[in-house]
């Protein structure tokens, strides 16, 4: 009787604990179900459709819709505007990423360690995140004016220049240095958070090592603190690179439609939303996802390596 | 269970997506039933998205006399184009009243996004008191209503032309290209003339009026491209205006301003002194407002010097119509009848001194006479008196035939490469080129 008891106990403790473990399994799957869900509504269904849609001619000046195999990719690789484009975003991408990393790591190395008026500076170098592009572009409209801008002013101030320059529209390079500084000048704040953090999460026993050793302030920034760092620099790099891609308000404002500093994504909105060519507009909206995911990876690959303390 | 969980979230987003689409269907079959003009609207509330402040005062009158409530939603130009596209592709509810502008209204013929009006207004009668009532009208369907008088004139800084000795007004094209280099040569002004440069669709609108000026037009049968050739009216008018810019007669910096930065910063500001394809509004609504201006009372209008002598000028009007996914047809066209009559006109032109100012300058020539009627003063009445004669008999679409359906592909192709000649990158011949490819491409 009393083994019998016994037996029953256990089967119950058995029943409930498997309940339990069946239970914890399920737990973190259903917590992650509303991201999951959310993330295929919002990004891989209009990315599927995207794709899907991509081999229509979808436009609506001919509502109906027709396969067209890859005749909307090879229209818009072979549309000079769109090459054009795709040049101007690697160049956007490249002043980008390197400018936004170097600010960053200096901003960020140099509110390492507090000091007084530390969270004032923070503020105030945050700050700039926190503004709409557009608004950063119509500042920055005023800035560089070729008649009355500041820029001018201060460097005809400093006799750099002897006369005021047009800075936007001319040459190209010109041209998207400027505008992307306008993006730089937004996106770094961001880039400073993800590092500042990274740098104050590091152990402070490793540096104390490093002195006891000898190792001097370079030495020790450039092989204990950047190698550490790197998880944090790799999001960094890959968020400037993702806005770098994506940049449309700044030369919207900056450039309007002017095809010397045209980006990808001002070429994908002028054939979807301006020439109501859809099919065209998906496939190149594609093309953009698919090359952002690649670079990304081959981003994170390279600068993300495993750190051991 | 996460399965189950996952399945009966799908199928309540699917039947929630199920559920407006058949609200909408219902909504448009019921649209087409509330045509009579006759019947009662109220109690109905009406979206109204144009790009006009709401005139709160005005709306309420409507309101008591029709019993319709009105949603006023103002939203910028170019964000608001983008609204209707997207709710036009999509199918779905956007607004029962919305903008249509002229160089859209061959899209809308061909998508068929809006609900023609013929039924609903005389075209014949509308047009002897609306004179650019044409510029809305193609296939012999009427897609809109204007609501605001658009034209291009050219202003002159009178006080600046006169510092430089000039005496009479420039009546050719020539003449006021000399004029232009006097003001620049006499120091009075080192870069008198604006024009938008910037890469967008102000730039193709001063080419347009530029093209006409040197007598021409841009398209003959067919959409022929008119401006190929270098003795055209189409190529003159593009290398003038890029030869202003390359000789400084033109501000280096207009190579990124936009139509509206060329009159509220430069022709107000005294920075430049004439600008030959301006908004006919300016005059009252920018140069002569004190606090917004430093040239009150110093610019005016003249006639637009032509290739041998005076020009039509070009009307570039926005209108209001019903977008075919309108919910309330029948009260949205009561609406617009109300909103465009001769007393609202006038009154929202600043008659009724409520300050509430949605219209910038009347559609119609009977508003515009209550207007003159009504003047505080002489030079208001002069004004107007100038503006209505222009208006009246001088007044014409930009296209004849209306705009073609591919306006926006044609237009993007004219700034486009109008800017990049400005800014030395291609020359005036291999624009034009592309230009034309690009028609021949969508025709």
């Amino acid at each position: 009787m009393a083994d019998n008891k016994l037996e029953t106990t256990r089967q119950h403790n058995g029943i409930y604990k498997q309940s339990r473990r069946r239970k914890a399994k399920f737990l973190p799957y259903l917590l992650v179900a509303p991201l999951i869900l959310f993330i295929a509504v919002l990004a891989l269904y209009p990315t599927l459709l995207t794709f899907v849609k991509s081999f229509f001619i979808v436009s609506a000046l001919d509502p109906t819709q027709k396969f067209a195999g890859l005749a909307n990719y090879i229209a818009v690789l072979t549309d000079s505007g769109v090459i054009q484009s795709i040049l101007n975003t690697f160049l956007y991408i490249i002043f980008g990423v390197v400018i936004s990393l170097i600010l960053a790591l200096f901003f960020s190395f140099s509110l390492r360690n507090k000091f007084r008026g530390r969270g004032i500076i923070l503020a105030i170098v945050i700050l700039p995140w926190a503004l709409p592009p557009i608004t950063e572009g119509i500042i920055w409209n005023w800035i560089y004016n070729s008649q009355f801008g500041v820029l001018n002013s201060i460097l005809n101030s400093l006799h750099i220049i002897n006369h005021y320059h047009v800075w936007i529209s001319g040459n190209q390079l010109v041209t998207i240095f400027f505008i992307e500084l306008v993006q730089i000048w937004q996106m770094t704040p961001l880039s400073v958070v993800l590092i500042l953090a990274s740098l104050q999460s590091l152990p402070k026993e490793l540096f104390s090592a490093a002195k006891v050793d000898g190792a001097g302030k370079w030495k020790t920034t450039w092989s204990i603190t950047l190698p550490l760092i790197r998880p944090g620099i790799a999001i960094a790099v890959v968020e400037s690179l993702i806005q770098s891609i994506n940049i449309f308000d700044q030369v919207y404002v900056l450039n309007g439609n002017a095809t010397v500093g045209s980006s990808v994504m001002i070429q994908t909105y002028q054939i979807a939303f301006e020439n109501l060519n859809f099919g065209q507009g998906y496939a190149l909206s594609f093309l953009t996802t698919i090359g952002t995911m690649i670079m990304s990876v081959v981003l994170l690959k390279v600068i993300n390596r495993k750190v051991e303390y | 269970m996460f399965v189950a969980f996952l399945a009966v979230v799908c199928l309540l987003f699917v039947s929630a997506c199920s559920n407006g689409s058949g609200t909408s269907s219902t909504d448009n079959s019921t649209g087409s039933s509330t045509n009579n003009a006759s019947k009662s609207y109220s109690g109905q509330t009406i979206t109204v998205a144009i790009t006009a402040q709401e005139p709160t005062k005005e709306l309420k009158l409507f309101t008591k006399k029709t019993g319709i409530k009105v949603k006023w939603v103002s939203i910028g130009w170019d964000a608001l184009q983008k609204k209707i596209t997207a709710a036009a592709t999509a199918h779905t509810h956007f607004a029962d009243v919305t903008d249509v502008d002229w160089s859209r209204v061959g899209l809308y013929n061909q998508t068929k996004w809006f609900i023609p009006l013929n039924k609903y207004f005389d075209i014949k009668k509308l047009k002897k008191d609306v004179p650019q009532l044409g510029s809305f009208v193609v296939g012999g369907k009427l897609w809109g209503i204007p609501n605001d008088a658009s034209i291009m004139a050219t202003s002159i800084n009178k006080r600046d032309f006169g510092k430089a000795g000039i005496k009479k007004t420039p009546k050719t094209i020539s003449q006021y290209t000399k004029d232009l280099q006097k003001v620049k040569k006499s120091g009075v002004n080192q870069h008198p003339l604006g024009i938008p440069f910037t890469a967008a669709e102000g730039l193709s609108t001063y080419w347009y009026e530029t093209t006409a000026a040197f007598g021409g037009h841009l398209f003959g049968k067919g959409y022929k491209p008119l401006f190929k050739s270098p003795s055209s009216a189409g190529y003159k008018a593009m290398k003038w205006m890029t030869d202003a810019y390359k000789s400084g007669l033109v501000p280096k910096g207009d190579i990124n301003s936009k139509d509206v930065e060329i009159s509220q910063s430069q022709m107000a500001q005294h920075r430049i002194s004439s600008i030959f394809s301006d908004y006919a509004t300016n005059k009252s609504s920018v140069y002569d407002v004190k606090g917004k201006s430093k040239v009150v009372g110093q610019v005016n209008y003249i006639p637009t010097p032509g290739k041998n002598g005076k020009h039509p000028n070009l009307g570039n009007p926005d209108g209001v119509g019903i977008p075919a996914t309108s919910k309330h047809v029948g009260a949205a066209v009561k609406f617009i009848k109300w909103f465009t009559s001769t007393k609202v006109q006038a009154d929202l032109s600043g008659l009724n001194g409520s300050g509430e100012q949605a219209v910038g300058f009347p559609m119609r020539l009977s508003s515009m006479k209550l207007l003159e009627e009504n003047a505080s003063n002489d030079n208001s009445k002069n004004n107007l008196n100038q503006l209505i004669k222009l208006y009246k008999n001088n007044t014409q679409p930009v296209f004849p035939n209306g705009p073609p359906p591919w306006y926006s592909q044609f237009s993007e192709s004219v700034y486009t490469n109008i800017h990049s000649v400005a800014a030395g990158n291609e020359t005036v011949d291999e624009a034009i080129n592309k230009i034309v490819k690009v028609v021949n491409e969508q025709k």
